[in-house]
C-alpha cells in the first residue's frame, strides 16, 4: 500500500524537471520568434508565474486535495449553518435528543455487558459450571473438586483459581465497616495477571490451610476512600469479624473482583473463610459447593477444546465420587455467558438499544425533512454551482458534509445529554447497602459509539436531500425555479408516516411497562408490606460467638416487642424481593423425583416464631414455630402451599419429613402450611418455598433482618429501634435500613418495572414530540404548497369547512397509515418484551389508549395549518402566483 | 496587443479539465503543447494560465483520467507526455454533454440575440 504522498521526493524532482522543460520549450519558441535568449527566458518564466508556487500547488494535488476539500467543505458548512441559526439550533437539538438517548442506553449496556474486566487478556478467561444430569446449571464447586480440576485440566488451562464472596465486618482502630470480601485461592491474582498497587497480593502458598495466613489485600478504591491512600496501611493490624488480620497490600486500581455489578473491597486467602459464616469443613467436604472457579485458557486452546477436556474430567469425577459428583457434566463459559445464562441482559439491552435507535430514526426523519425544505430553497444555488463546473459527486459531498457537520454538532450536544441521562440512571437507589458498582461513566467505547452514530446520522439525514437537490439541475435553470417539490413531498409524507408508526411503537412499549408497574404495585404479594420496618445485621461481623449471637437476637426481640407502638417483631434471614437468598435442594422422604435426579434448588427462609404475624402471611394448616422449637428438639419446618401441592398432592403434609441437601444429618418434620407469598419475583409463578426456625439453624444464618410491624407510620419508629440495637451491641453494624415498602423497589422487585417504565416513557415522549413536529411540518407544508389551489377552490365557492376537511384528510391519511404500521411493529416488539411484563404483551387497554392518544394529538397538530388554510383570502392567494 | 488581452476570458472553474481532456483526444501531448493547443484552437481567446495547468494535469492524472510518461521530444528533450485513459474518454463524453446542456440552458435564459438588439 502506497500513500498518495509516499513517493514525494521522487515526484518533486520529476515535477521540477517537467516545469523546467516547459520553460525551455517556451523560451525556444520565443527565440524562434526573434527575442533574445535572455529576454525569452525571462518572459517564459514571467508567463509561468512563481515556479515554486506552481510546483507546490501541483504537488499538493497528490497529497492533500481530499483534506483541503474536506476542510473547505466543513468551513463552508459552518458558514451556511451560521447563516440560519434557527434551523441549525432546532436540527442540532433534535439530533442531540436522539443521540443523547442512544448514548445513555449504550453507556448502560457498555458498563454492564461490554466493558472488559481490568485484568490481563480478559478474553482468555473462562468461568466453569456444571450440570448434574438434567439439573440446572450450577456455578459453585466444592474445594476438593476445584483442586482436582486444577490438577487435571492443566492441558487446557494455564491456571484455575477459585473464590467465594462474603460480607464481613472490618474494624480499624475500633471503627467498624461492612465490606464485601472475596476469599481467594493463592493463585487468584497470578491467574488474573495482576500486579499490586502497593505491598503484595495473596501468594500462591497462602490459603491452603483453614485459618492460616491472616492477611488481607484491600481494593484500590477502598484504600483511597477509607485510608486516604495512606501507604503506611501496609502492615497495619486490623480485625475482620473480630479476628486479627494484617493488611499486606493494595490491589491494582480499577480492579473490583470478578462481578460487573458488585465491588469487592477486601481479598483474603481461601482458608481464612473460617472467620466467615461457612461450614467449617468446606475445604474438605466434596458436597459443600461454595466456590466459583475461573481459569485462564492455555495459549492456542479454544473454549471448545477446553470443554471437551473438562467433559472427560467430569466423567472421571462422577466415577470416582458417585456419592457427590454423579452425572457431573462440567462446562466452561465466557464471563458474559456465565453472568447471563438466560440472555436476559442481552435481550433487555437489545430491546432498549432498539427503542433508542428508533428515537434517533425519528429525529433523523425530522432533520431530513428540514433539509429537504432547505434543499428546495437552495436548488438555484446548486444549479449555479454545477454550471460553474462543480462535479455532481462534489456537490453531493458538500451537502453531505453539511449534514455530517450538523450531526456532529448534534453528537456533541447529545453526549452532554447522554452524560446527564446516564448519571441520572447511575444514581438510582437500588435499595441495598451492598457495594454496588453501577458505573455508567463514559469510556472510549461510549465516545466511539456516539461518534459513529453521529456520522451515520449525518449520512442518513443528508443522503436523500443531497441526491435530490443535485439532480435535475438543468431543469431548475430552464424552468426558472418552480422546482421539483412534488417528488420531495411524496418522500416527506412517507417520512411522516414512518414517524407516526415509530412513535406509536415507542409509546406502546412505554404504556406496557407503565401498566405493568401499576399492575405489579397492585399485585397481591401474599404478605402485607405496609407498616413494616427492616433492619439487617450480622453479629458474626463483630466477632460474636454463636452463643453470643443467639443471646443478642433473643434480647433484641424482647426489647423491641416491649416498645410502645410495636405490634410484632421477628427476624428472618431473607427479605422478600431482596438481593440475598437461601437455596437448598431438599430430599423429600417418600418422594421419587420423576425421570431424573434433578430437583431444582428451592428458596427457603430462616425465621423466628412471630414471623408470619409480622408479615401477615396466613397459616393454612398446622402450627407456627414456637420458642419450644430449639436445637435440642425435633427439627421442624413449615412449607408453602406450592410445596405442599407438589410433594404431597391430595394429602396432609403435616407429619411428613424432608432433609436439607446441605445438612442431611437432621430429618425435618413438616408442622405447618402457610399461604403462598412472593419471594424472588413478582411475575413468575410461585415456586415451592419453606421456612425453618432460626433457633435450629443459627450457624450459617447469623445475618438476620429484624422486621418490626408498627401501629403508626413505621419511619417514626426507626430511630428508637436503632437506639435499642445500639444499647444491646454498640459496635454492631446495622445496614439495609428501610421500610418493607421501600424494600419492594429492588431490581428483582418493582424497581425493574420502574426503570423500564421510566426509560420507555422518556423514549416514547421524545418519539411523540418528534412525530408531532413531523406531521405538523408535512401538513402545513402541503397546505402552503396548495395555497394557490385553495384560493381557486374558494373563489369557485368552496366553503371554509370544505377546505378544513381537505387539509385534515391529508393529515388523517398520514396518521392512519402510520398507526396501522406502528401497531404491527409494536406487536412484534411486544413479543420481545413480554417476559419482562406483568400485563399481556397484547394488552388491549394499552394499544387502544395509546393509539387514540397519538391520533388525537397528531390530528390536533393538523388543525393549525388547516385553520390557516381556511383563512386563505382567494384574492391574495391568486395574486401571489 | 491590448485588444487581445481584453478579449481573453477567465476560464470557468472545471472547464479547464474539459479542455485538457478534449485536447488530449487528438493524441498524447506534453503540458506546454496542451497550453499551445488550447490557445490556438480557441483563436487566441482562451489563454491557459500555466499556474493552473499543471495542478489540473496532475489532478486528472491522480483521478486516472489521464496517464503520463517520460519521453524524448523532437528536440531530444525529456518531456512528460500525457495521454487520455479509457476512464478519461468516458468522462470527456459526459462532460461534453453536460456542457452542451448548460450552454443550451444559459442560451435559453438569454434568449435569441435578435430580441436583444430590437429592444
Amino acid at each position: 500500500m502506497k500513500f498518495p504522498w509516499g513517493d514525494g521526493e521522487q515526484r518533486k524532482k520529476e515535477l521540477n524537471e517537467e516545469i523546467v522543460s516547459h520553460l525551455q520549450m517556451a523560451a525556444r519558441d520565443r527565440e524562434a520568434r526573434g527575442e533574445s535568449p535572455t529576454q525569452a527566458a525571462d518572459a517564459a518564466r514571467r508567463e509561468l508565474g512563481n515556479a515554486g508556487v506552481v510546483q507546490d500547488v501541483t504537488h499538493d494535488q497528490w497529497a492533500w486535495t481530499w483534506l483541503e476539500d474536506l476542510l473547505q467543505d466543513v468551513r463552508h458548512s459552518l458558514r451556511t449553518l451560521r447563516k440560519s441559526p434557527g434551523f441549525t439550533s432546532i436540527a442540532v437539538l433534535t439530533l442531540a435528543l436522539g443521540i443523547g438517548a442512544n448514548t445513555t442506553i449504550f453507556s448502560m449496556v457498555d458498563s454492564i455487558v461490554l466493558r472488559p474486566l481490568p485484568i490481563k487478556d480478559p478474553d482468555q478467561t473462562a468461568v466453569l459450571a456444571f450440570h448434574k444430569g438434567n439439573g440446572p446449571l450450577q456455578f459453585r464447586f466444592s474445594v476438593p473438586d476445584y483442586q482436582e480440576l486444577g490438577d487435571q485440566a492443566s492441558a487446557s488451562f494455564s491456571g484455575l483459581m477459585c473464590y467465594l464472596s462474603g460480607m464481613d465486618g472490618l474494624a480499624v482502630n475500633g471503627k467498624s465497616d461492612r465490606i464485601m470480601t472475596n476469599y481467594v485461592s493463592g493463585n487468584y491474582f497470578s491467574v488474573l495477571g495482576l500486579k499490586p498497587a502497593l505491598g503484595r497480593l495473596i501468594l500462591p502458598s497462602e490459603g491452603e490451610t483453614l485459618g492460616a495466613d491472616p492477611v488481607m489485600v484491600l481494593s484500590y478504591s477502598y484504600w483511597q476512600v477509607h485510608f486516604g491512600g495512606d501507604p503506611n496501611v501496609v502492615g497495619r493490624a486490623v480485625s475482620v469479624n473480630g479476628h486479627p488480620i494484617t493488611i499486606v497490600g493494595i490491589a491494582p486500581a480499577g480492579f473490583h473482583g470478578m462481578s460487573p455489578f458488585l465491588s469487592v473491597q477486601g481479598f483474603l486467602p481461601l482458608g481464612m473463610a473460617s472467620i466467615g459464616v461457612y461450614p467449617k469443613d468446606f475445604m474438605v467436604n466434596r458436597g459443600e459447593r461454595l466456590v466459583i472457579v475461573t481459569g485462564r485458557l492455555q495459549p492456542g486452546i479454544t473454549l471448545q477444546q477446553a470443554q471437551s477436556s473438562l467433559g472427560v474430567i467430569g466423567q472421571r469425577l462422577s466415577q470416582t465420587y458417585p456419592n457427590t459428583d454423579e452425572a457431573m457434566n462440567i462446562q466452561a463459559f465466557l464471563r458474559l455467558q456465565a453472568a447471563d445464562p438466560q440472555h436476559t441482559t442481552l435481550v433487555i439491552s437489545g430491546l432498549f438499544l432498539g427503542l433508542a435507535a428508533l428515537v434517533l430514526l425519528l429525529a433523523c426523519t425530522n432533520v431530513a425533512n428540514f433539509l429537504l425544505v432547505r434543499a428546495t430553497a437552495r436548488e438555484r444555488e446548486m444549479a449555479i454551482r454545477a454550471a460553474l463546473g462543480a462535479v455532481r459527486s462534489r456537490l453531493i459531498r458538500q451537502l453531505l458534509t453539511e449534514s455530517v457537520v450538523l450531526a456532529f454538532l448534534g453528537g456533541v450536544a447529545g453526549l452532554l445529554l447522554g452524560y446527564f441521562g446516564s448519571s441520572t440512571l447511575g444514581s438510582i437507589h437500588l435499595q441495598t447497602d451492598l457495594p454496588v458498582q453501577f458505573d455508567f461513566g463514559f469510556d472510549w467505547r461510549v465516545f466511539t459509539y456516539a461518534l459513529v452514530v453521529a456520522l451515520l446520522t449525518g449520512v442518513i439525514v443528508g443522503i436523500a436531500p443531497a441526491i435530490r437537490s443535485s439532480s435535475g439541475l438543468a431543469t431548475v435553470l430552464r424552468e426558472g425555479g418552480r422546482g421539483i417539490a412534488g417528488g420531495k413531498y411524496r418522500l416527506r409524507r412517507a417520512l411522516a408516516v414512518a414517524q407516526v408508526a415509530g412513535s406509536l411503537m415507542l409509546l406502546i412499549i412505554a404504556g406496557l411497562y407503565a401498566r405493568s408497574l401499576m399492575e405489579a404495585q397492585r399485585i397481591d404479594l401474599g404478605f402485607d408490606s405496609s407498616h413494616v420496618l427492616n433492619l439487617s445485621m450480622d453479629p458474626n461481623q463483630i466477632g460474636n460467638s454463636e452463643a453470643q449471637g443467639r443471646e443478642f437476637y433473643k434480647n433484641l426481640l424482647d426489647r423491641v416487642r416491649a416498645l410502645p407502638g410495636v405490634e410484632s417483631a421477628s427476624i428472618a434471614a431473607v427479605v422478600p424481593l431482596g438481593y440475598l437468598s437461601n437455596a437448598d435442594t431438599p430430599v423429600i422422604d417418600g418422594y421419587e423425583p420423576p425421570t431424573s435426579q434433578s430437583v431444582p434448588p428451592f428458596l427457603y427462609n430462616v425465621i423466628s416464631p412471630d414471623y408470619f404475624e409480622t408479615m401477615r402471611i396466613p397459616m393454612v394448616r398446622g402450627r407456627t414455630f414456637t420458642s419450644a422449637d430449639d436445637a435440642n428438639t425435633q427439627y421442624v419446618g413449615i412449607v408453602n402451599e406450592a410445596m405442599s401441592k407438589q410433594f404431597w398432592p391430595n394429602q396432609d403434609p403435616i407429619g411428613h419429613h424432608f432433609k436439607l441437601g446441605s445438612e442431611p444429618g437432621h430429618s425435618i418434620e413438616v408442622v405447618g402450611v402457610v399461604k403462598d407469598s412472593r419471594f424472588d419475583s413478582i411475575t413468575s409463578p410461585i415456586a415451592p418455598f419453606f421456612y425453618l426456625p432460626f433457633a435450629q439453624h443459627y450457624t450459617f444464618n447469623s445475618l438476620e433482618t429484624l422486621q418490626v410491624r408498627t401501629y403508626a407510620a413505621p419511619e417514626a419508629m426507626m430511630p428508637e429501634i436503632q437506639r435499642t440495637i445500639a444499647t444491646l451491641s454498640p459496635d454492631l453494624l446495622v445496614f439495609d435500613v428501610e421500610t418493607m415498602r421501600q424494600g419492594l423497589y429492588t431490581l428483582g422487585g418493582l424497581l425493574g418495572f420502574q426503570i423500564g417504565a421510566g426509560l420507555a416513557a422518556s423514549l416514547g415522549g421524545l418519539g411523540l414530540i418528534l412525530a408531532i413536529v413531523g406531521v405538523y411540518g408535512v401538513v402545513s407544508f402541503a397546505a402552503s404548497q396548495r395555497t394557490h389551489e385553495i384560493g381557486i377552490r374558494m373563489a369557485l365557492g368552496a366553503s371554509p369547512a370544505d377546505v378544513l376537511k381537505m387539509v385534515f384528510r391529508e393529515g388523517a391519511m398520514i396518521v392512519l397509515v402510520g398507526l396501522a404500521i406502528g401497531l404491527a411493529a409494536a406487536f412484534a416488539a411486544g413479543r420481545v418484551a413480554r417476559n419482562f411484563l406483568v400485563v399481556s404483551a397484547t394488552d388491549p387497554v394499552t394499544y387502544v389508549t395509546v393509539s387514540v392518544l397519538l391520533a388525537t394529538i397528531a390530528l390536533a397538530a393538523c388543525y393549525i395549518p388547516a385553520r390557516r388554510a381556511m383563512r386563505v383570502d382567494p384574492m391574495v392567494a391568486l395574486r401571489y402566483e | 496587443m491590448k485588444q487581445r488581452y481584453q478579449n481573453r476570458i477567465e476560464l470557468l472553474q472545471g472547464t479547464l479539465d474539459l479542455l485538457i481532456l478534449q485536447t488530449l483526444r487528438w493524441g498524447a501531448q506534453h503540458g506546454y503543447g496542451i497550453a499551445l493547443a488550447i490557445r490556438a484552437n480557441s483563436g487566441d481567446i482562451l489563454q491557459v494560465d500555466t499556474g493552473s495547468l499543471y495542478p489540473a494535469l496532475h489532478r486528472l492524472e491522480r483521478q486516472k483520467l489521464i496517464a503520463a510518461e517520460w519521453k524524448l521530444s523532437e528536440n531530444n528533450q525529456r518531456v512528460r507526455v500525457y495521454r487520455l485513459s479509457a476512464a478519461g474518454k468516458k468522462r470527456l463524453a459526459s462532460e461534453r454533454s453536460r456542457w452542451a446542456q448548460i450552454s443550451q440552458a444559459i442560451a435559453g435564459i438569454l434568449g435569441p440575440a435578435g430580441e436583444e438588439s430590437e429592444a
